[in-house]
């Protein structure tokens, strides 16, 4: 639910948490992207960045230029200026990402885990229980026959929150606890009701059901996507899960390794926001 | 030929940081990183003829042993690692003019944490996403100096020696425990009144699984609020739960019931209460402070946090050098 107004919060003396509602949809992150990009483009003087996240975002600031109160007053009015619809369309990159389901990467992983905690169910039968699928194929089927929302991005340099479009996309699963200490680079994982895909090999707690062999960090820079930032994904982008067989991942490895992999980005696409809220609730009618 | 410092022993994770940090890829999960305490580091800018928030090394607990390959002016600051140039003591907070092909040595903190090498010109390393602060743990612009690395050194001209007058000085407590300015907010509404109060009155030591990523605290339990207790499962199962949302630096960030205060190379977003927050002011005193040491917390407002920051600011500033 988006909140009646914009609930502002103290962290510290150079933050401020702007909450916009308490739920993880879509409106509601796009709200937030608006208005994290008109807050951009005012150029308010003391703002030193921004963080859009799922409901909310974060403002840092200089405290010395301008006070929590007068910033806090400007969000306000800007807030009300642009008003709270979902409407409109913005450019949105669209990015194909190569998945070989149920790997043996993070299968191994996910056994590794297990002979710590034998109690938990492999991360795959898991996810499909709790979900009400009746087998791994529609689990890969669901999993990959939507877009993904880029709804945020942090934790770790290049780590995406993923929030699928489609209605009966929608897959939850519960995070690992105690959560795994290492998680293989590219492992894709669902928790909440958010998918990321690790960037890097780091610790982890996303139920998980498969594995890219396509960077979405590289810290040398090597590869031509990661010419401007260490990090291919941005806020806004939608993403697509195309699932491979064990030929062609170990193909596109390979491409990587010497270097002359290149990522699938459609960058003319316009994504339509009243156009996919209407489709969206036309997918839950025929439910 | 040009001007550069070769690295003969690392230290344990010294690494070059710079002012003001990584900014503008907070968005993308990179952390700002830069120097944790900012007062020792810049000092040692400005006793050596640097702007103060100009790249220099951060050593962590031990410090690195380094050939000087070309003459210049260096300083070390912050933590006491008894500095040794060519095997002889030198005094801290003080500008040394250095000789090609001398050795610089810096051993165990015996106060404090961290100390900071400045040398004149500055590391001229190459930035990386706009900044030359390094995060270690992902490779960010570079990582921790390693063994027979080589240094580059901008150009300079400094041949002035200077000291830091002793009152400007950062005091480093050998004593064990440290007073920390802390802010409530942005989630003290999630936990009970009576921890809200006991986070201030309570003592917390400092564990050994502390870093620049993140300093646990052990200490008493909390309790939580309604709002953490009640809420829609969006938030998560545990109390300490909320949707994702953004980590301001300093935050005390509550994970089940372990507080870990995010600082420089923390993650800057996730799914975890910060009922708390460091004043900037006080981050160098979390950067001097040893695992085993004990944290009070001391409450106090955004007015006092400005007052705290403009001290510290007036005792970075070349007016506090003396000549020598």
């Amino acid at each position: 639910m988006l909140h009646e107004s914009l609930r502002f919060y103290p962290g510290g003396d150079r933050a401020i948490e702007v909450e916009l509602g308490d739920g993880m949809d879509f409106s509601i992150n796009f709200i937030v992207h608006r208005l994290v990009s008109t807050v951009r483009q005012s150029e308010i003087r003391g703002v030193v960045d921004l963080i859009p996240e799922l409901a909310s975002f974060q403002v840092n600031y200089d405290s010395d230029i301008i006070s929590y109160e007068d910033l806090c007053t400007e969000i306000e009015t800007l807030y009300s200026e642009l008003g709270r619809g979902v409407t409109g369309s913005l450019a949105s990159r669209l990015i194909t990402i190569p998945v070989l389901y149920f790997d043996p990467k993070t299968t191994a992983c996910i056994s590794d885990y297990r002979k710590k905690y034998p109690d938990k169910t492999p991360d795959p039968e898991l996810v499909r229980e709790l979900n009400g699928i009746p087998d791994l194929a529609a689990l890969k089927r669901c999993h990959s026959t939507t877009e993904y929302w880029v709804a945020a991005l942090g934790f770790w340099p290049g780590l995406c929150s993923l929030l699928p479009l489609r209605p009966g996309s929608r897959i939850i699963a519960p995070k690992y606890d105690p959560p795994r200490t290492d998680t293989p680079k590219g492992a894709i994982g669902i928790g909440g009701a958010l998918t990321c895909i690790y960037p890097d090999a780091t610790p982890g707690g996303y139920q998980l059901i498969g594995h890219t062999p396509a960077p979405t960090y590289d810290g040398t820079q090597r590869l031509r996507d990661f010419k401007d930032s260490l990090a291919l994904f941005r806020a806004g982008d939608r993403v697509r899960f195309a699932p491979v067989e064990m030929d062609e991942y170990r193909e596109i490895e390979a491409r990587v390794a010497e270097g002359s992999f290149e990522h699938d980005i459609i960058d003319y696409q316009v994504f339509s926001v009243d156009r996919y809220l209407d489709w969206a609730k036309a997918q839950e009618a025929s439910a | 030929m040009s001007r550069r410092i070769t690295i003969l022993k690392p230290g344990l994770q010294t690494c070059v940081q710079e002012l003001p940090g990584r900014l503008g890829f907070l968005e993308q999960g990179f952390p700002i990183s830069g120097p944790f305490d900012i007062w020792s580091f810049r000092q040692a800018n400005i006793l050596v003829g640097n702007h103060r928030d100009t790249a220099a090394l951060e050593c962590q607990f031990v410090g690195p042993t380094l050939r000087i390959v070309s003459d210049c002016m260096l300083s070390v600051t912050g933590a006491d690692m008894s500095p040794t140039l060519d095997g002889t003591p030198i005094p801290m907070f003080t500008t040394i003019a250095a000789n090609a092909g001398q050795i610089l040595c810096l051993g165990f903190a015996r106060s404090g944490a961290r100390a900071y090498i400045a040398f004149s010109g500055g590391v001229a390393t190459i930035p990386v996403m706009g900044s030359r602060a390094v995060f270690h743990q992902a490779g960010v612009g570079g990582r921790a100096v390693e063994e027979g690395q080589t240094l580059p050194l901008g150009d300079s001209d400094a041949s002035t020696r200077f000291t830091v007058q002793a009152s400007a000085r950062p005091t480093i407590t050998t004593e064990g425990r440290w007073t920390i300015e802390a802010l409530a907010g942005p989630n003290d509404d999630w936990l009970g009144k009576e921890s809200v109060d006991l986070f201030f009155a309570a003592d917390w030591s400092i564990q050994a699984k502390s870093s620049r990523t993140g300093i646990r605290l052990t200490g008493p339990e909390f309790s939580f609020s309604e709002k953490a207790l009640n809420k829609k499962p969006d938030h998560g199962q545990d109390p300490s739960n909320i949707i994702d949302h953004g980590y301001p630096m300093g935050a005390v960030n509550l994970a089940g019931q372990t507080p870990i205060i995010l600082v420089n190379d923390s993650p800057s977003t996730g799914g975890f209460i910060n009922p708390f927050t460091v004043a900037s002011a006080a981050f160098w005193k979390l950067a001097q402070a040893k695992p085993g040491e004990v944290l009070r917390f001391r409450q106090i407002d955004r007015a006092e946090a400005g007052v705290m920051r403009a001290e510290i600011d007036a005792k970075t500033v070349p007016e506090v050098l003396e000549r020598v």
